[in-house]
């Protein structure tokens, strides 16, 4: 194992007047061992190519998962799929990336635009073999990985983005190419690139895609532990423990709940200072300061908040993430969990806040494990490592 | 003198916001900004069912609403002043 990453993030837009997206991006496996992300196009647009484009998507993630064969997934994808009655055929385009150990690429494209990788920022060729399966040709790669680097896959709406409007021909991959290295930050994240290019691509359409336009990326980054401490433990015995633990792992540490920042201020031998300033959004409490943590919130309100924005940011729909550029203790956390951390450690202390034991009170000992729970499954659906260790 | 308001999750629900915004204009308005050092404070462990909990140098005063803030300002932070 190595000290890498690979973060996944699509994002799609869907033909103008279309309720459904007939391109789709699966992704399965986990980080640890192999990863694999599949992005189909659908013949045409709507219901039917959300049919094609899932079924595709759906079937080769899943068999190559288990290990099969790309001939015998193409083999199956061709006898599968229904046939268009208008059309007399049965087409989806795909693209594969599959990441091993964080180590190795495997890319495997049917006339979908080609991949475009950048290294260091900036856009490199790599090897590519092109051979005949079932009468369709299949272009197949695999390249070495290195820190930094970024797969970019895009259905063809990408590519045809302006075709008519604000430019004749569309911009082509090589507008693509000039633009994302134009973006390129060490620090985006995959969905943020993917956002990048898709709004692009809205503009160029002037907001009524003639396609349905999908682009999805895969980023090769560090690994970034974050542990977060919410709630003092059931036994107040445990709290040098809990304690002891938690500020012995590595990587940032956020602390959640206001007697839970008491306990690590005093474990810390610090002072806490809260914070008079609301930032830009008075439902949520101020943050406090603690010398040798890195962020101080309250703890169950701020932490509803964060689980909201996760499932916000699981549907796909915010292209402009409201959390992203606020400083309340909520859009913090978010930015920490969501963004920076590959790897978080839950520390969850099961304790009951007696001065929370009343029934004129919105808050309860369930709330914060319902919390715990919602939020886990979130950052596991982003691709994240996640270990709770209740107290 | 120091006032701490609580911020804690039970009384930030029963409205923190608007009693620190209260009691900045009320200090404002006395012109005690020199003497008077307003801050925030995590759970003062005294969650009750009606207004928020604030400290003064080292007495809670629970209960604070907009209703009856004026009375309080004046009973605590003016008459403690006065001392």
């Amino acid at each position: 194992m190595n000290n890498l990453w690979t973060d996944f993030g699509y994002i799609s837009l869907n033909h103008v007047g279309e309720q459904l997206c007939g391109d789709r991006v699966e992704i399965i496996g986990d980080n640890e061992n192999s990863m694999t992300m599949v992005l189909a196009d659908g013949l045409g647009s709507g219901v039917k190519a959300n049919i094609l484009s899932t079924l595709t998507s759906k079937i080769i993630c899943t068999m190559m998962a288990n290990g099969m064969p790309i001939e015998e997934c193409v083999d199956t994808i061709v006898k599968t799929l229904p046939v268009c009655s208008v059309r007399k055929v049965a087409y989806s385009t795909f693209t594969i990336i599959r990441i091993t150990n964080n180590s190795v690429a495997e890319i495997i494209q049917f006339d979908n635009p080609n991949v475009i990788l950048l290294r260091g920022g900036k856009s490199v060729e790599y090897p590519i073999i092109s051979r005949v399966i079932e009468g369709k040709t299949i272009l197949e790669s695999k390249i070495s990985l290195q820190l930094h680097d970024v797969f970019i896959a895009m259905s063809d709406g990408a590519i045809y983005a302006g075709v008519g409007k604000s430019m004749n021909f569309g911009w082509q991959r090589e507008n693509i190419i000039e633009f994302a290295e134009r973006v390129y930050d060490d620090t985006l994240s995959a969905k943020l690139i993917s956002s990048l290019i898709v709004d692009e691509c809205n503009k160029l359409y002037e907001g009524e895609p003639g396609d349905d336009t999908t682009v999805a990326a895969v980023r090769i980054r560090e690994r970034a532990p974050v542990n977060l401490l919410f709630g003092p433990p059931a036994d107040p015995k445990d709290c040098t423990k809990m304690m002891t633990l938690f500020f012995s792992k590595e990587g940032k540490k956020i602390v959640c709940g206001g007697t839970t920042s008491k306990i690590a201020a005093d474990y810390l031998h610090e002072p806490i200072t809260t914070s008079l300033d609301y930032g830009s959004d008075p439902d949520i409490p101020p943050v406090g300061h603690v010398k040798g943590i890195d962020l101080v919130t309250e703890g169950v309100i701020t932490m509803s908040r964060v689980v909201q924005y996760a499932k916000e940011f699981l549907n796909n729909s915010d292209l402009q993430n409201m959390w992203s550029l606020q400083t309340d203790g909520a859009s913090l956390i978010a930015q920490m969990l969501f963004e920076y951390a590959t790897d978080i450690n839950f520390f969850v202390g099961k304790a009951i806040n007696p001065a929370h034991q009343n029934p004129d009170l919105p808050i309860t000992f369930g709330i914060k494990i319902q919390i715990v729970h919602e939020l886990t499954d979130c950052l596991e659906k982003m691709g994240k490592q996640v270990k709770v260790s209740y107290f | 003198m120091n006032i701490c308001v609580c911020v804690g999750s039970s009384c930030h629900l029963k409205g923190s916001y608007n009693i620190i915004a209260l009691m900045k204009s009320a200090i404002a308005e006395h012109q005690l900004e020199d003497k008077v050092n307003l801050c925030a404070a995590f759970c003062l462990g005294k969650c009750s069912t009606v207004g928020v909990n604030i400290k003064i140098d080292d007495e809670i005063v629970t209960g604070v609403t907009p209703e009856n803030f004026n009375q309080v300002f004046e009973e605590k932070v003016l008459g403690g002043l006065a001392k």
